[in-house]
């Protein structure tokens, strides 16, 4: 499973059919990259960036609670 | 162990079918106790009653049967006048005899107690003059036969006054026993009230602890869906329980994000293809 799959995987109980779609936005719109090229090294850029995103369109507890998940991932 | 609603509904009605059953428990346990003081209560003061009023009777007999003895010994004979009235007298002074020592055991208090006993001493005083006058009757010597005769019938009045006294004791025995039973009747009344109130209050209160458990977070869901179907994505959504309802609240927020998403992306999108900028997402 690549780091992109598992970012899904994470985000998935947190954004459910808008998982992708925010994910790859994240990753060609800030971290000007295609999705399936996502890196370990890029990965707390793209957590910094979803805590934001994300806390638009849902709670921000639960919205850090993604971001601080998706900084862990390895 | 997970408080899911299926748990919930198990426990609290587990709860509340224990709770019936120990108020079942206690009021059955409540009416075997009345029962029994009743019974008891009842047999007690009933039988001395029966008891004082038999004691009467055959002492009242036993004294007519002397009465006559003493009036006929004379003409019959001794022997004659025994068989005819003095047997009988002794068979009534032994029912006395046995039925005094009967009430003294079973008396439920002291004081009833010491006024059967008192019919046990006079009843020997009586059958101690009576052998005196018996035998002072079948004799010869008239001053010695007024003199125990005098003495027999003291003694007669004495045991007569003392079953009389017998008699009243053992009415009241009867009486107290009515009232032990009213008091019992009482008691258990206000133990099954009691009860049956307490299990009631908790049984309430079960019912609305259990509703509320399952109907808070409903409500919200519910108040959340409406609000979302008019348009206002701009509400949280709260997960009050850790149960099946939960769930829900969490799939409900996972889809109101999405939709969320969704609409900003395409406003994004829309605002890019004018202006060739980015959108907040």
């Amino acid at each position: 499973m690549t780091l992109y799959e598992k970012a899904i995987v994470l985000s998935k109980p947190y954004l459910g059919p808008a998982t992708e779609s925010f994910i790859d936005r994240q990753c060609k719109t800030r971290l000007k990259i295609e999705p399936p090229q996502l890196m370990t090294s890029q990965l707390a850029e793209l957590s910094k960036w979803v805590g934001v995103g994300a806390g638009l369109i849902m709670d921000q507890t639960k919205a850090n609670e993604l971001s601080a998940k998706l900084a862990a991932l390895r | 162990m997970k408080l899911t609603i299926r748990n919930k509904l198990i426990s609290g009605y587990t709860c509340l079918l224990i709770l019936m059953a120990a108020v079942a428990g206690i009021g059955v346990y409540s009416l075997a106790t009345l029962k029994r003081d009743a019974h008891d209560a009842t047999a007690i003061g009933g039988r001395l009653n029966s008891i004082a009023i038999e004691i009467q009777v055959h002492n009242l007999e036993a004294q007519r049967r002397v009465k006559s003895y003493l009036a006929e010994v004379g003409k019959l004979g001794p022997e004659k006048a025994r068989s005819l009235y003095l047997e009988e007298a002794d068979f009534e002074i032994h029912e006395i005899e046995s039925l005094s020592a009967k009430a003294v055991l079973i008396a439920p208090d002291v004081e009833k107690r010491a006024k059967f006993a008192k019919i046990v001493d006079s009843l020997a005083i009586y059958k101690q003059a009576l052998g005196a006058a018996v035998q002072a009757a079948e004799g010869s010597d008239t001053g010695k036969q007024a003199e125990s005769i005098a003495k027999y019938e003291a003694a007669a009045d004495t045991l007569h006054d003392d079953a009389e006294d017998g008699e009243v004791a053992g009415r009241d025995a009867s009486e107290a026993s009515e009232n032990d039973i009213a008091r019992t009747s009482q008691r258990a009344e206000s133990i099954s009230l009691g009860i049956s109130l307490a299990g009631l209050v908790l049984g309430i209160g079960m019912s609305i602890a259990l509703i509320r458990a399952i109907l808070r977070p409903v409500d919200h869901l519910k108040e959340v869906a409406e609000s979302v179907s008019m348009g206002n994505l701009q509400i949280a959504v709260k997960r009050y329980s850790d149960d099946e309802i939960g769930d829900l609240s969490d799939s409900f927020a996972r889809m109101l994000t999405a939709v969320k998403y969704f609409r900003m992306e395409a406003e994004s999108v829309q605002e890019e293809a004018l202006h060739g900028q980015g959108g907040a997402l």
